[in-house]
């Protein structure tokens, strides 16, 4: 085996790079060198040498880019001595033949190209012939990699020469911008050639590194169309019908998806937006027909992105349509921009089979942002895009979309974009097919975004004003109100489901009208919605709806005088109210149903209407039935005791007739509490429903029924006294002092200074039979505090008198 | 011009009449030194004096009688002691007797015909000089002097382009086409290469000037070809649809005007070669006779590419002549020097052999001549006139292309 030694192909490439460069230089040298003794004939000779450098098929394209660099650099002495000799007027005759007999092709193209230059720049004259020779002469090299970098130097070397004058203003030999159009355009047709065959050339397994040169290699390509771009002459006309098609054409004709991809891409970012606006149709209706490979998605969102911001940018300018401002800004009232993209993006779907759907929906999600950035105003065009989603999935047969999948996520972009736009809901709300495209997303889809626009709701403190619109949006968060079909079966974590109802129960309180008649409407609708909820639901969401309900309520009230049915609708308000408590009760809660309907009586009292004694009184009664039946726990019953016993205290309508049994079922059931302690505190507080309740008996003013008073404070010691624990006990006593304070201050006849002086005693006896600790602390503290608000009394002349007291 | 014997007792001039303006050009001789001749055209009268100067002055010269000959022969090196004059002219100058002082004798070829250009070739050279003869009696004093001639001929009437589909079947299939037939020496070659059917993986592609010069007849028949030129028109692999361009200035070689069986002698022709290369050095290639003719210098034609007109000297000569068998250029001899250098730059890579000879004749029936499309008989099928020519598909790596060499 001989031993040879291995070399990288980086460090091969350096040496073949290192060894051209070598011979470039040494070239060049004497090149400049018989270029400064004016023999023109032996630097061309040196130029050829040189150049043949470039015929080399062993470098890559980065290393033979450093070749080329290098050559053409030393051209332009070549380039400039020669401009020099003409303007002097040596000219050398026959030049542009002479480099023709150089038998090699690359050099003698390189010479012609530079000669040519030449010839043009010293005789404006020969520009059109020179331009389409040389073009056209270049053909002679198809190898890729040589006849691209030829090709771009024939390129550059044109750059400012090229004829940028209209055609009219022009004489036939110097040319005009269509001989530089068709000029660049050829050359870009040949090198996009060239470029694209670079892909079907040597082995299959070195695709990928083909790739990556050709990638290297796309700026040279991309150069003629940032030359077409750059002749000033070319105008809209020129590019809707010549440069534009011939761009195109090429482009789809020469299928091959990294060209197509780049060109496009090329295209949209070189061009002028105005020019873009005019040329929708045909550049999208060529995007249709790209190849399967190709990313159509980036490219029309690219453009997309583009004129929204071009029209965003021209905002500050004065509108160009004065009166119309349905029209975006910049862009003219003959370009349906929307539509436009509308169409054709539908129309790409249709075409390309092989189009992922995530890029479907990827291309509707560009085009909601486009009618956003655009039209602003155009809820309808968002809508549309809707529609057509939705049609995609149904020709596409998807059902239910995955949320976790790319489409899902494209989904749940589209979805999420007019509730981000818009910030509210109520706009989004006019979007007639939003719902059903919200149907294709799984369940966890759904929710998420059900969330999301509850979240955004309430952020923005959107107020939904109608019945029809709550029902739009409960059916939008369809799934944060009740099960769905589609909800995996698993056990529901609570505290999240707190949270989204704490969530959904805010919203209710946006649900408001300023006409109460489609209050009440929203609250029906609102109510029928939420109760499918389920148990877990609606103790959240019920609640806020009832105290709508009341408010609605007041509000009836306030507006009597313009509404002569008030009291009915206000009846029929709290049988609303009542029945929806009732649902809140069937759904096995006992407590909120019980407060909700103790603030409902309160509630009927306070408005009066017609027949509300009987109203009130069937709420409380079935307040009571709830702490009969369902409270049974003895902590709950003192605490539901108690609010009966405040909300009674509270309510003024009642006749004798119905507040007396009212007021014995509280005493009765504050005394049938299981425990001592509970009755005891029970008792006691009932006992200012004889003081200070109300009643129609009364003419609304407070009972003062001196006498039951102290029997229910009676009864509280007698309970106390029964207490084992020695410390309740005092406890019970100093509260039960603090009552009789309370009423005594309040003039009750029946309270006597002996009866406090007892209590006290007694307190005082018992007190220091406690076991100190922390309670018995609390308690001789309340005591104290007790004593010393005596204290106070008694120096202070205002208050009742106190004498005799012991203390 | 020295004979030994008796001396040089008299010096014999020939002065041409206007000589001073007469054009000049370069004339390869018969060792392959180019000389500086007076050229004259076909029915041009050449006349002047013969000035005969004594070497002694008082000495007296005595002669059998001078005269003049004009003479134009084809001499064939194979065949060295025959020459074939094909024209032969005498001018009696003076009778026999002495001369006693240098005297002048006028003399001239009224109208004389020159029916063939001057040549020099491998085999053959085709010359006109004038003899002056001082006849004595033991040695003759002769001078001679060589005259260029040109034969110019008219814009041809019939001048049809050359266009045809070649191939090799399955493999590739080509349309050629060169502008004309007939070219004259400074002429430009315009045409196109179209490539209908690539299977090969071609290298390159190059259009080579071919001269073929044949001598004698028969048994005793010499062909010898010779590449002229060799121009590479495409670098790469052309697909499908690709049309290239072709133009090769004709002005920068050595060339003669094609010549057809002169004087039941010899012929001159040329030939322009397509040769494609593929990767692994095989050569395919098709030859299309050219006729070249001489254009009279007054009318100067456009040149291609709106370029000037002015057919101006070459930078290159074909590059296979290493026996420095340069044609002197008619008007600048200083440039073409320089583009010899240059020449050899470019072709630097130095596996062009001194002559890649690609004679296929008798070598495979099937080639066809691209003037008649013609089908052979046993072609089963009858074919249309589109029929596809076959190119020549050469095996191995160009080094063999002297391999079939003519008999010789």
């Amino acid at each position: 085996m001989p031993s040879t030694q291995q070399i990288s192909p980086v460090e091969e490439q350096e040496k073949l790079l290192d060894e051209a460069l070598g011979v470039v230089k040494v070239q060049a040298f004497q090149m400049k060198r018989c270029l400064d003794k004016m023999k023109l004939m032996d630097a061309l000779k040196h130029a050829s040498a040189m150049l043949t450098e470039l015929r080399t098929s062993l470098l890559s394209p980065k290393s033979y880019y450093e070749l080329y660099m290098a050559i053409t650099d030393e051209l332009r002495h070549m380039e400039l001595y020669l401009l020099d000799e003409f303007q002097k007027g040596r000219k050398v005759t026959d030049l542009y033949e002479l480099v023709q007999y150089a038998g090699n092709i690359v050099p003698r193209l390189y010479l012609l190209i530079t000669v040519g230059i030449v010839y043009i720049k010293s005789n404006p004259q020969l520009k059109r012939d020179i331009l389409k020779d040389l073009v056209e002469m270049c053909r002679g090299v198809q190898h890729p990699l040589r006849g691209l970098f030829l090709r771009n130097y024939l390129l550059q070397c044109t750059r400012n020469v090229l004829p940028d004058v209209p055609e009219e203003e022009s004489n036939l030999a110097e040319g005009n911008v269509r001989d530089s159009i068709d000029f660049v355009l050829m050359n870009f047709a040949e090198m996009n050639k060239l470029w694209v065959r670079m892909q079907h050339q040597g082995h299959s397994r070195e695709r990928q590194h083909r790739e990556k040169e050709r990638e290297e290699l796309r700026i040279l390509v991309g150069t003629n169309l940032v030359r077409l771009s750059q002749l000033e002459s070319v105008n809209l006309e020129k590019y809707q019908k010549i440069v534009l098609p011939g761009i195109l054409e090429q482009v789809v004709s020469c299928k091959d998806s990294i060209a197509q991809e780049y060109l496009m891409e090329c295209i949209i970012q070189v061009f002028p937006d105005e020019f873009h606006l005019q040329t929708l149709n045909p550049f999208l209706k060529s995007c249709a027909e790209l190849e399967p490979g190709v990313k159509v998605k980036n490219i029309v969102i690219s453009l997309m992105e583009r004129l929204a911001t071009f029209s965003q940018r021209c905002e500050g300018a004065p509108p160009n349509n004065i009166g119309d401002s349905d029209y975006p800004p910049g862009i003219p009232s003959n370009v349906q921009l929307f539509e436009i993209f509308s169409d054709q993006v539908a129309s790409i779907i249709a075409n390309r089979q092989d189009l992922p759907s995530e890029d479907m929906i990827s291309l509707q999600v560009a085009l909601v942002n486009l009618a956003h950035k655009c039209y602003p105003k155009r809820v309808d065009y968002v809508d549309k895009v809707m529609l057509n989603s939705v049609e995609v999935f149904q020709r596409l047969g998807l059902e239910k979309v995955e949320s976790n999948s790319s489409v899902g996520k494209e989904l749940q972009k589209l979805l999420k974009l007019p509730v981000d736009n818009y910030n509210n809901l109520l706009t989004l709300l006019k979007l007639k097919h939003y719902p059903a495209l919200l149907q294709h997303l799984d369940f966890y889809g759904r929710k998420y975004l059900s969330i999301y626009i509850l979240s955004n709701a309430l952020e923005h403190e959107t107020v939904i004003p109608t019945q029809e619109q709550v029902e739009q949006a409960l059916t939008l968060l369809t799934t944060v109100i009740s099960d769905q079909s589609d909800q995996p079966k698993i056990e529901v974590d609570l505290e999240e489901l707190a949270e989204e109802q704490s969530l959904l129960a805010r919203l209710v309180h946006q649900f408001m009208s300023d006409i109460p008649d489609q209050q009440y409407l929203i609250l029906t609708s609102a109510r029928k919605a939420l109760a499918t909820g389920g148990a877990l639901r609606v103790k959240h969401t019920l609640p806020p709806l009832i105290f709508q309900a009341y408010q609605l309520a007041y509000k009836y009230k306030e507006i009597k005088s313009e509404d002569e049915v008030w009291e009915k609708k206000c009846q029929k308000i709290f049988q609303f109210c009542h029945a929806t408590i009732t649902a809140l009760v069937k759904a096995e809660l006992a407590e909120l149903p019980l407060r909700l309907f103790l603030q409902g009586a309160l509630a009927i009292d306070q408005i009066g209407f017609d027949n509300h004694e009987t109203v009130a009184y069937e709420f409380l009664s079935q307040a009571f039935s709830l702490y009969e039946d369902e409270i049974s726990d003895s902590k709950a019953q003192l605490a539901a005791i108690t609010l009966i016993v405040g909300t009674l205290e509270q309510i003024s309508c009642f006749s004798e007739e119905n507040s007396e049994p009212l007021r014995t079922q509280c005493a009765l059931a504050a005394s049938k509490l299981l425990k001592k302690p509970d009755q005891c505190r029970g008792v006691a507080t009932c006992s200012h429903l004889f003081w200070s309740g109300k009643s129609l008996a009364t003419n609304k003013e407070e009972v003062h029924d001196g006498k039951k008073v102290v029997d229910c404070l009676k009864k509280g010691l007698r309970i106390a006294k029964q207490c084992m624990d020695i410390g309740v006990q005092v406890q019970l006593f100093v509260e039960l002092l603090n009552h009789y304070i309370y009423f005594y201050e309040k003039g009750n006849d029946q309270i006597t200074v002996q009866v406090l002086n007892q209590v006290i005693a007694k307190i005082k006896e018992e007190l220091p039979n406690l076991e100190s600790s922390d309670e018995a602390e609390q308690i001789t503290k309340h005591f104290n505090n007790t004593l010393e608000h005596l204290k106070l009394s008694i120096n202070s002349s205002e208050s009742v008198s106190y004498e005799g007291l012991e203390f | 011009m020295s004979f030994f014997g008796f001396g040089q007792s008299a010096e014999v001039d020939i002065y041409l009449d206007g000589q001073e303006t007469r054009k000049k050009v370069e004339v390869k001789g018969e060792d392959n030194k180019k000389e500086l001749l007076y050229l004259y055209y076909d029915g041009e009268t050449i006349s002047g004096k013969v000035n005969v100067s004594l070497k002694k002055a008082g000495s007296k010269l005595e002669h059998q009688g001078i005269k003049i000959e004009f003479i134009g022969q084809i001499e064939l090196f194979y065949d060295r002691g025959n020459h074939h004059e094909f024209i032969s002219l005498v001018r009696e100058l003076a009778r026999p007797g002495e001369m006693i002082a240098h005297t002048s004798y006028p003399f001239d070829f009224l109208n004389v015909e020159k029916p063939f250009e001057v040549y020099t070739g491998a085999n053959v050279r085709l010359r006109y000089f004038l003899k002056v003869t001082i006849i004595r009696r033991l040695a003759d004093i002769v001078k001679e002097l060589d005259i260029a001639v040109h034969t110019l001929s008219s814009y041809p009437e019939m001048n049809n382009s050359i266009k045809m589909e070649v191939g090799i079947e399955d493999c590739l299939h080509i349309e050629f086409e060169y502008n004309k037939s007939k070219y004259h020496l400074k002429d430009v070659i315009v045409g196109k290469i179209y490539f209908l059917l690539v299977r090969i993986k071609i290298k390159h592609m190059e259009i080579a000037i071919i001269k073929r010069e044949t001598t004698g007849m028969g048994p005793n028949m010499f062909t010898e070809n010779e590449t002229i030129a060799k121009y590479e028109i495409m670098d790469g692999a052309p697909v499908k649809g690709e049309s290239i361009p072709i133009r090769v200035f004709l002005a920068g070689y050595d060339l003669t005007p094609t010549m057809r069986d002169i004087n039941k002698k010899f012929s001159v022709r040329y030939f322009l070669n397509l040769v494609l290369m593929d990767t692994e050095d095989r050569r395919y290639f098709k030859q299309q006779e050219i006729t070249l003719w001489r254009k009279g210098e007054k009318v100067r034609k456009q040149m291609h590419g709106g370029n000037s007109g002015n057919v101006g000297n070459s930078m290159s000569q074909a590059q296979q002549q290493n026996e420095q068998n340069y044609d002197p250029n008619e008007s600048n001899n200083v440039r073409s020097q320089e583009s010899e250098h240059l020449q050899e730059d470019v072709f630097r890579d130095g596996k062009v052999t001194s002559r890649s000879i690609d004679n296929f004749q008798g070598q495979d029936p099937n080639i066809k001549v691209m003037t008649q499309s013609s089908v052979s008989e046993n072609d089963v099928e009858h074919i249309p006139q589109t029929k596809i020519e076959n190119m020549e598909r050469e095996a191995g790596d160009g080094q063999n292309d002297s391999s079939n060499e003519p008999e010789k």
